[in-house]
């Protein structure tokens, strides 16, 4: 049973990877590019903690109360691997700049040519550039 | 501090600082570029001491931040190849600095071009001189932020907003399944540190990691594969160089050189670090095919993208947008190289890597010269400016001969160190390497009729200024010089980089050092 709602569950992540990107790839809406980035990055995530998590019971939240033998063998034996935690928790933050960053740059695309349309954009732009030359 | 820990650390401490400064200051021009001049030099002598120490010594130098050893923290772990490269990227960055004042004399806001330009200088050397790959991840992610906002300086300007969007969502899908390959290489090794996981490859013990926790050959293929598709994202190969012939040319000229000369090769030196070090030398049978594999995909990918970008050189009207499809045909070279796996052909790597930097950075540099007299990118608002702009000319010359590989400039000599290597491989790849380069040349010489002999459309009014033009002479000197004295740089400089890159026994051994002082207070 639990092996099945294992796979289940890295199944789902998978899928919703694989349907981010094609999110990415394929809406033509600036902001439905920018939410499907986030659900990729995301569910990358999610999946980086999964891969640290252990299936015990009674599950332990993963602190070191001191630093002795005893405390640490109790350790090892009933918490998560907390580095995958500690890396997508860097993630994390280094996606929020870069989420933001985008961010900015939809809103300018909209000030600059008032919609949000990559193929309106993309017609709208050979003729900015013709109208600066001349 | 040691001088590895210390030459990132710098242009990190110059960037935060430099938002508040400015404010103290006023916003005074001539202040914030003292101040980015003064950081960009003082990183520059760092990487001059880290060059010395690490040619001086037989083992890569390592610092300890906060005094843990791998792999319980993060170490940095610099070998010859990083030096090298860590040395030109800085020196780069110096003379781009000088550059770009007079390039933005017109534009507002250069306390923030500056921050942002020391930051992408701390991703660079952080990516050169880690010992970790997610220290790794880390320092692409912060070379990827800057990079994109740079290209987006001109915010105003439609077209540059809309290819650093394109840059931004494909680099972060890019980085983000290099964070995917992290996960799973965790998984399976247990460990992410450089030393410590070639030395799970290789078989060989460490201290507190001494054994993988899962399947090592799956973990391997599905790390692997994602992590050079994010790599090559970041290199611009194809059929991931979509971004680059627009974000590259929208950006300020002193940034594209950046961007064409040094960023790009990020991707290929991940790429180095990953195939060389950690999976280098004998493997078993399962993974040397895992490896093959990838290598095969590499040559071809390679051999594609240099067609690809010397074809479309060929048809392209804005000088910029020609020089950064040449940038594409060059990452094709070298990821070639990359893919074939031997030790010449990384040291014919390493030396294109170092060429391409310097011959790339001064083309950018001179056209940038001339759109920043004629205020346009179109090749043909260029021409017949050449005859009033003798130095700058003279670079473009310098460069764009250098690119297409005549002696006696630098990249003659790394062709020609590619061309024996291709050779030796598959006489195709070899094939691939004469024909880009001389379609690149009618390019080149169609850039250089029009800019030198074209018939001027509107009377420009054209000055050099000393600061621009002379940093194109510095680097166009520079071209010359190391074309003159290339057997001596390659014996003394790129061989033993690629020598010690490949040695991943001394690399392992050099960390395992550090590793058997570890005590964990038990």
């Amino acid at each position: 049973m639990i092996s099945l709602l294992w796979s289940i569950t890295i199944v789902s992540l998978l899928a919703t990877l694989i349907i981010s990107v094609y999110g990415i790839v394929a809406k033509p809406n600036l902001v439905k590019k920018l939410i499907a980035l986030t659900i990729f990055g995301d569910t990358a995530n999610v999946l980086v903690v999964l891969l640290g998590y252990r299936v015990i019971y009674p599950v332990k939240p993963p602190i070191l109360p001191e630093l002795s033998k005893r405390a640490l063998g109790e350790f090892v034996k009933t918490a998560v691997d907390p580095l995958p935690q500690a890396l997508v928790i860097t993630a994390v933050v280094i996606g929020m700049a870069v989420n933001i960053l985008i961010a900015f740059a939809v809103i300018q695309i909209y000030r600059i040519y008032g919609t949000l349309d990559v193929r309106e954009v993309g017609k709208t732009l050979p003729e900015l550039l013709r109208r600066e030359e001349a | 501090m040691n001088v590895v820990g210390l030459t990132p650390i710098i242009p990190i401490l110059f960037a935060f600082a430099l938002p508040l400064t400015s404010i103290l200051v006023k916003g005074d021009r001539r202040i914030v570029q003292a101040y980015a001049l003064t950081g960009t030099g003082l990183t520059l002598l760092s990487a001059v001491k880290l060059f010395q120490l690490a040619y001086s010594s037989k083992e890569p130098l390592i610092y300890t931040f906060g005094g843990w050893t791998a792999p319980v923290g993060i170490i940095y772990e610099a070998d010859k190849m990083s030096a090298l490269i860590a040395l030109v990227t800085a020196t780069l960055m110096f003379l781009i600095a000088i550059y770009s004042y007079r390039y933005l004399e017109g534009e507002a806001g250069l306390e923030w071009y500056y921050t942002l330009y020391l930051g992408l200088e701390a991703g660079l050397l952080g990516v050169l001189l880690t010992g970790d790959a997610f220290n790794l991840f880390v320092m692409i992610e912060v070379t990827s932020i800057a990079a994109y906002a740079l290209v987006m300086y001109y915010r105003d300007r439609g077209d540059s907003v809309v290819a650093g969007l394109k840059y931004a969502l494909i680099g972060a899908v890019g980085t983000t399944m290099y964070f995917i390959a992290l996960g799973v290489l965790y998984y399976g090794f247990g460990t992410l540190n450089f030393a410590n996981l070639s030395a799970l490859v290789h078989g060989m013990s460490f201290p507190v990691v001494g054994k993988p926790y899962g399947d090592v050959v799956i973990a391997s293929g599905v790390a692997l594969a994602l992590a050079t598709w994010a790599f090559l994202i970041k290199a611009a190969v194809f059929p991931n160089h979509f971004w680059l012939p627009e974000a590259h040319p929208a950006a300020p000229s002193p940034i594209s050189a950046i961007l064409s000369g040094v960023v790009v090769n990020v991707g290929v030196y991940a790429l180095v670090r990953f195939l060389y070090t950690v999976y280098g030398g004998a493997l078993t049978s399962s993974l040397s095919s895992v490896v093959h594999a990838l290598s095969v995909v590499l040559m071809l990918l390679g051999a594609v993208s240099a067609l690809f970008g010397a074809l479309m050189m060929l048809v392209q009207k804005d000088v910029k947008r020609l020089i950064a499809y040449s940038t594409i045909m060059h990452m094709g070279y070298l990821v070639m190289a990359v893919g074939i796996g031997t030790q010449l052909a990384l040291s014919a790597a390493i030396f294109h890597m170092v060429n391409h930097a310097i011959a790339k950075a001064l083309l950018f540099l001179s056209a940038g010269v001339f759109i920043h007299a004629a205020g346009s990118r179109n090749l043909e608002d260029l021409a017949g400016l050449g005859r009033k702009m003798p130095v700058a000319t003279f670079s473009l010359a310098v460069a764009s001969l250098s690119l297409v590989g005549v002696p006696p400039f630098n990249v003659f000599f790394s062709k020609l160190l590619l061309f024996d290597v291709f050779l030796d491989e598959n006489p195709v790849l070899a094939l691939v390497l004469v024909v880009s380069s001389v379609t690149a040349l009618v390019a080149y010489v169609r850039v250089f009729y029009e800019v030198w002999l074209g018939k001027p459309r509107k009377e420009v009014e054209g000055r050099e200024c000393w600061s621009m033009s002379g940093v194109c002479l510095v680097l166009a000197l520079a071209c010359v010089v190391v074309g003159l004295v290339a057997p001596y740089v390659v014996s003394h400089y790129v061989d033993p980089a690629a020598a010690q890159a490949v040695d991943y026994k001394v690399y392992i051994q050099k960390a395992l050092e550090y590793a058997a002082k570890t005590k964990l207070g038990l």
